[in-house]
């Protein structure tokens, strides 16, 4: 399957600096010809260059609000995450708004989120070992590329956004829509959630169809929201769910914690992420029995596509959760967690398909890692001397890349210059030296003619 | 079958900073070769053993790892006191680690019996005084 990514670049833009490639998780980026190019078989759509580029030259492509009028039944699927966006408004407020924009449904991801916590908690008690939450797609790509060691400690469940929109799709069809009307978009506050759409996590084919950003929605809601003074009616609307919880770091956990003796542990931010993985890798972590890992520092309310910032998300989300902290009356039994489709390794990190080959290459490597000077300036445009020398094992990158033995290069041949240069024959040698004596001549004239009009 | 060394890394004593970066680098490199996972996994958490026993029990060592085209091996060797009683050393939960050593999470008596656990063959070769010798296989396939 062609891979379809999220975060893309705007060429015009990007000055061909090396923050990005530098910050990079996954080492996905490299600047070639003054641009940055990202390699799609190693991203993971998590966003960190759209966070580190100073010159706004990467961006996620995403769906687009108008797209509502291509269907004659769409709805929208709203994450956790998304009330945090507003502390003037009341999800009802909110809910009403999506409505007004032109969607016939609203859903709670938040009422999957809490069913998937029941059946998390059921998993975990007829388990023993450490399992790693599967809801943030962008961990789950992290570790199908770095840590495929670690597959079988995922919830081998769908996660909440896809369990909803299969929910909602199965309800709505049933109620004899027909499937061509029916549009499923979900409001998503990150590059991560909207990949899912076209490359699916656990399933086969996405039950989404569009993905619209958060801050494209945001802005069309305050134009037809209600103001504060309906506060009442709004808050009488609709309800969402202890599941809310999940648009934060810590949430997941807090909800699970208490049925697994506090075995849990939440982290947040990808670098973070990638250590704790590590760890877990290396059998070095004890007790823990769930951990809640979201690519975005902060989970889902640090995602790059909200409006306000994650600080004071985190903190209105914090204060919804509070006054809605009930369950919701739903069947747990009606979603299907089962997934369609197993998470499997992505292969790409092999010098070669023959292990002797391989070997040999691993060799090769070897000779370039200490040929190269080990500043790790990203200069070459890979983000460090190991990266650079797989690439010019690979063919990808030439030993010259590097600036330092370029200028040994220019050195080496500076000095093979004049050596020639003195090696000339010896009928020009007198002439030669004549010529030379001559210049130094007119120089020493020149010098007193400036001492003189002093 | 040919072996080719592909890691070799001096490791001091105490250096828990340091703890792990022997097992990471080897995971890598072992990706590169295209390895399972699962045996990857059994390599990495075998040199992960080995290198903190290095930093908690010994005086300073070093560890060494190769490949050939069907089996992992790797090697350790340090100076220290020593295992006294091997037999009891591969029993789960003994320990002779300190008090801060075991505050810190490690010294939970399973180093050893870890490294059992996960590698196809084991050969030690130590007596009280003289350092101990380690060689570890991993088959491939």
């Amino acid at each position: 399957m062609i891979q379809q990514h999220s975060v893309l670049l705007k060429e015009e833009l990007c000055e061909g600096c090396t923050n990005c490639v530098k910050d990079c998780p996954t080492k996905a980026i490299r600047v070639h010809q003054g641009k940055a190019t990202i390699k799609e078989e190693l991203c993971i759509d998590c966003a960190e260059c759209i966070r580190t580029c100073a010159y706004h030259a990467k961006y996620t492509r995403t769906d687009s609000i108008e797209d509502i009028a291509d269907y004659d039944y769409p709805v929208a699927l709203v994450p956790p995450s998304f009330y945090g966006q507003f502390i003037d408004y009341s999800p009802g407020q909110v809910i009403k708004g999506l409505y007004k924009l032109g969607f016939k449904g609203v859903y709670d991801v938040a009422m999957a989120a809490e069913a998937l916590t029941y059946k998390t908690i059921d998993f975990l008690k007829n388990t023993k070992e450490l399992y790693i939450s599967s809801s943030c797609p962008v961990v789950v790509r992290l570790i199908k590329l770095l840590y495929p060691e670690l597959i079988d400690q995922l919830i081998p469940f769908k996660p909440p956004t896809e369990l909803m929109a299969q929910s909602v799709r199965k309800e709505l069809l049933d109620s004899g829509l027909s499937e061509q009307k029916l549009g499923i978009f979900l409001v998503t506050p990150c590059p991560g959630k909207t990949s899912t759409v076209h490359n699916p996590l656990g399933v086969d084919r996405s039950f989404i169809d569009k993905a619209i950003p958060v801050d494209k929605v945001y802005h069309s809601l305050l134009e037809v929201m209600d103001k504060k003074n309906s506060e009442s009616e709004g808050k009488k609307g609709l309800t969402p769910y202890l599941g809310i919880k999940w648009g934060q770091s810590g949430g997941e956990v807090d909800l699970i914690k208490p049925a697994i003796l506090n075995k849990t542990i939440a982290v947040s931010g990808i670098h973070n992420v990638k250590d704790i993985l590590e760890e877990i890798s290396r059998n070095n972590i004890t007790d823990i029995r769930y951990c809640e890992l979201s690519a975005c520092t902060g989970g889902c309310v640090g995602g790059v596509l909200n409006v306000i910032n994650p600080f004071q998300a985190k903190y209105n989300l914090k204060k919804l959760a509070e006054e809605h902290n009930k369950a919701v009356n739903q069947d747990y039994c009606l979603y299907s967690y089962q997934l369609s489709s197993e998470f499997k390794p992505v292969e790409v990190a092999r010098l070669d398909s023959d292990i002797e080959k391989a070997m040999e290459k691993l060799a090769q490597l070897e000779k370039e890692i200490d040929l190269l000077p080990g500043l790790d300036c990203a200069a070459c445009g890979a983000p460090d001397c190991q990266t650079l020398a797989e690439d010019i094992v690979t063919g990808k990158a030439k030993r010259s890349d590097c600036i330092f033995i370029l200028r040994e290069q220019v050195e080496d041949l500076a000095d093979q210059m004049s050596e020639l240069a003195h090696s000339i024959p010896p009928i020009m040698r007198k002439k030669r030296r004549e010529e030379k004596a001559g210049t130094q001549k007119e120089v020493l004239k020149g010098e007193n003619n400036k001492n003189e009009s002093k | 079958m040919e072996e080719h060394a592909i890691l070799e890394k001096e490791i001091d004593k105490g250096d828990f900073s340091r703890g792990g970066e022997a097992s990471s680098e080897l995971k890598a490199l072992l990706r590169k070769l295209g390895i399972n996972n699962t045996i990857i996994r059994r390599a990495a958490i075998v040199t992960y053993e080995l290198e903190m026993n290095i930093i908690i029990h010994s005086e300073g060592g070093n560890i060494k790892a190769a490949v050939s085209s069907d089996e992992i091996f790797i090697y350790i060797d340090d100076e220290g006191p020593g295992i006294e009683d091997l037999e009891k050393a591969f029993q789960p939960g003994y320990s002779t680690a300190s008090d801060e050593v075991r505050e810190m999470g490690f010294g939970a008596g399973m180093g050893l019996v870890n490294v059992k656990n996960y590698s196809d063959q084991l050969e030690i070769d130590t007596a009280p005084g003289e350092g101990t010798s380690i060689k570890v296989v991993i088959a491939i396939k």
